[in-house]
């Protein structure tokens, strides 16, 4: 082993799948795998998603098939097929999804074969491959979109047509439910959005959303990847498979960004560009009514800090695009904490570089490094006649940089997995809405100390 | 009273180059010279001791722990010739589980509750699937279990290729306390230049020869009669080879960490052969000695 990871922020796959499948609409997840797996990666995400829960038919309620040694040495493909057969005696879903673990994996238990059975008497189900040691939890959530939309529904344009609104749809995927703790309430608000401008838009993980959501996403005009790292590969063979073309895009914070992402937007589905810029106009109106109220503070209290953000890779130009362009503020530094392969982190760096940012963006996957490397770069006064002061900091990151920042007297936010210190719920910091309550978190935790 | 050390060994080697037999031979030769032995086959066929008990399956440690979660392995152990204990590790279907972990569970098993200084036993001999294609299959040759190895191999290339990643294996853990080489059981050698080859290679990698078994037809009825060939044919020439195994093995003490070659050089050493054999079979050299 190369290198481990100090203070991990992500679980394995099985942990991103079960985040997936537990956040969508009467989707069940049955786990084959031994017992715990289901209980402590739902612990995991349960309490950094910004306390996120584990939800219906989740943590220490999931199906699992809970193999021991002789599931082991036997195989476990009865185990698992007599565990399927319990859940749909009391469980009701519209979808089963088998997800596997390391054991079972490694001594090679045919799942896709034990649900092919299942399948073959009618039953909603399908399988999906999630040991821990093919990727993390965002390999995970990934895995378990395949496994749901170009594996199981079917290639069928006409029947998914049928189903869908008489509005052009738009699919949204990138945001990972609880590794991206505010994906509900982004998800809402690019909804609100783009519903007002006349369409209908499956974010499949808000509570407003229904099984039928997942069923018509194949008839969708366009999928927004809000990811420049994840999701990707899924949306390619979403397109193969059902011909809907792709997005890639960055969650917009704030008016700026939401400008110019409704923009684009309009050039690539064609909406009236005079719709667009009426609800650009109405959105920026009540964007700065309330802005405005808070330039007193804002001015007076001189809030201008050096800030430094620590985040996924999702939220790692947004913030900092917000941070820089709305707020004004210097950024220091930007580190990406995600376990990247060489072809995300150049990506990710392209699209970082376009922003025109002043920095380069960094990947440190650990927190002790991270701490590191925000005190090498940004020294602290030692009594040296000139020195590069960067006081006051403001670190938005994850609850692990709350030790950084109290070490140096920085003011910190958790905006990031994981954000235990965070009780979320369908705050959101995406668009104009989500811009005034990243501003309200960020200047609430600075008034927060008087 | 000083603990009487048991001398376990296990047996490793390609598949179908004779382990069972050879091993089955030498547990029924120990057992003819005095010795309480036990065989242990790690093999999810469970074929191992058939020979030892008339052609006859017996029960695996496996088949009881799948029923009870609570086993006694004394319920394992049968007595086969001469008394000798034959214990199958068993495993699940072909295809399916990991039989790797099978094999590690029923070793933990038997060594969990004593059984082995219970039964007072002399010997344990472990009877190995084939290659040491896991960790599980590696056991045998890990701390505390057997001290000496020995493999079984004809000089065809996969059987040397089967015994050269043995020695790997061994030479991995050897650093742990695990079992030490002992040496190369030479099976079905029919002929000089087979011989040579086989010399050859325990020169290379820094072992020895056992015993050179050849191929021969008592075996063959033997075991269709469901018997060893010591139980089945006592006085022939095949038996006399085996006790002499049994006689070595008996005074064998010092097992060695080998030298297996790496790939680039069993590849060459294995051209070089083909080569020398071209030559021998075409009759270019008549004399195998003249040709190594």
């Amino acid at each position: 082993m190369q290198h481990f990871i100090e203070r991990p922020r992500s679980s394995c796959a099985l942990g991103g799948a079960i985040a997936t499948l537990t956040s969508l609409p009467r989707v069940i997840p049955i786990l084959h795998t031994s017992g715990g797996c289901g209980q402590n990666l739902s612990g995991a995400f349960a309490s950094g998603g910004g306390n996120y829960g584990s939800g219906y038919c989740g943590g220490g309620t999931i199906p699992t098939s809970t193999v021991s040694e002789n599931e082991i040495i036997f195989g476990g493909e009865d185990r698992l097929r007599e565990e399927i057969e319990n859940t749909l005696d009391v469980m009701n879903g519209e979808l089963f999804v088998v997800a596997t673990g390391c054991m079972t994996e490694m001594i090679g238990d045919d799942a896709e074969s034990v649900v092919e059975g299942f399948r073959k008497r009618g039953v909603p189900i399908v399988a999906i491959s999630t040991p821990s040691f093919v990727g993390d939890s965002y390999c995970g959530y990934e895995i378990a979109l395949n496994g749901i939309f170009n594996q199981y529904l079917e290639p069928n344009l006409e029947s998914a047509g049928k189903r869908a609104k008489a509005v052009p749809a738009i699919n949204i995927f990138g945001v990972i439910p609880a590794y991206d703790p505010f994906f509900r309430g982004d998800l809402e608000e690019i909804s609100r959005l783009l519903g007002s401008l006349g369409y209908a838009v499956n974010t499949f993980f808000t509570p407003d959303q229904t099984f039928e959501n997942i069923l018509r996403a194949p008839s969708a005009a366009l999928n927004i990847v809000f990811s420049r790292t994840y999701g990707i590969g899924f949306a390619e063979r979403f397109r193969e498979r059902y011909g809907t073309p792709y997005w890639l895009t960055d969650m917009p914070i704030g008016p700026e960004a939401t400008d110019r992402f409704l923009l684009e937007f309009a050039e690539r589905t064609g909406a009236s560009k005079k719709k667009v810029r009426d609800r650009i106009a109405i959105e920026n109106k009540i964007f700065y009514k309330y802005f405005e109220r808070t330039a007193d503070i804002f001015r007076d209290s001189d809030f201008k800090y050096y800030t430094v953000t620590v985040t996924n890779s999702n939220y790692a130009i947004p913030v900092a695009g917000y941070l820089m362009r709305e707020l004004g503020w210097v950024l220091k530094g930007s580190y990406v904490t995600d376990i990247l392969e060489e072809s995300q982190k150049k990506s990710l760096n392209d699209a970082f570089d376009a922003e025109g940012f002043p920095i380069p963006l960094r990947f440190e996957t650990d927190t002790g490094r991270i701490a590191e490397s925000i005190t090498r770069s940004l020294p602290e006064y030692k009594g040296s006649r000139y020195y590069n002061a960067a006081t006051p900091l403001f670190i938005v990151g994850s609850t692990l940089e709350k030790a950084t920042a109290a070490a140096r007297g920085a003011g910190q936010l958790s905006v990031s997995y994981p954000a235990y210190n965070r009780m979320i719920v369908d705050r959101g910091y995406a668009g104009y809405r989500g811009g005034l309550h990243l501003f309200e978190d960020i200047v609430g935790t600075l008034v927060g100390g008087k | 009273m000083a603990k009487k050390e048991i001398k376990q060994i296990a047996i490793y080697g390609k598949g179908g180059i004779g382990k069972s037999t050879t091993t089955s031979n030498l547990s029924a030769a120990l057992s003819d010279m005095g010795y309480k032995v036990m065989q242990f086959g790690c093999d999810p066929k469970a074929d191992s001791t058939n020979t030892l008990r008339d052609g006859s399956y017996i029960p695996t440690v496996l088949e009881l722990l799948r029923d009870k979660s609570k086993v006694d392995a004394r319920d394992a152990i049968f007595e086969g010739y001469n008394g000798i204990y034959c214990v199958e590790a068993g495993g699940p279907a072909p295809g399916v589980g990991c039989a790797g972990r099978g094999i590690i569970t029923a070793v933990q098993l038997l060594k969990q509750q004593n059984v082995f200084e219970d039964l007072d036993l002399d010997y344990v001999i472990y009877d190995v699937l084939g290659d040491v294609v896991c960790g599980g299959f590696a056991v045998p040759i890990r701390e505390g279990i057997a001290k000496h190895v020995f493999t079984v191999s004809s000089s065809d290339f996969m059987a040397i290729y089967a015994a050269n990643n043995l020695f790997k294996g061994i030479q991995k853990y050897s650093n742990s306390g695990g079992a030490l080489l002992g040496g190369v059981i030479a099976n079905s050698i029919t002929s000089e230049y087979q011989r040579s080859i086989i010399d050859d290679f325990v020169a290379r990698t820094k072992t020895q020869v056992m015993q050179y078994v050849p191929r021969s037809i008592t075996v063959t009825q033997s075991e269709l009669s469901g018997k060893t060939t010591i139980e089945a044919a006592p006085h022939s020439e095949q038996a006399k080879v085996y006790r002499e195994l049994a006689k070595r093995v008996d005074a064998h003490t010092e097992s060695v960490t080998p030298s297996p070659l790496d790939a680039q050089e069993l590849r060459s050493w294995a051209a070089e052969w083909a080569d020398q054999i071209l030559a021998i079979e075409s009759g270019e050299v008549k004399d195998a000695a003249q040709a190594i």
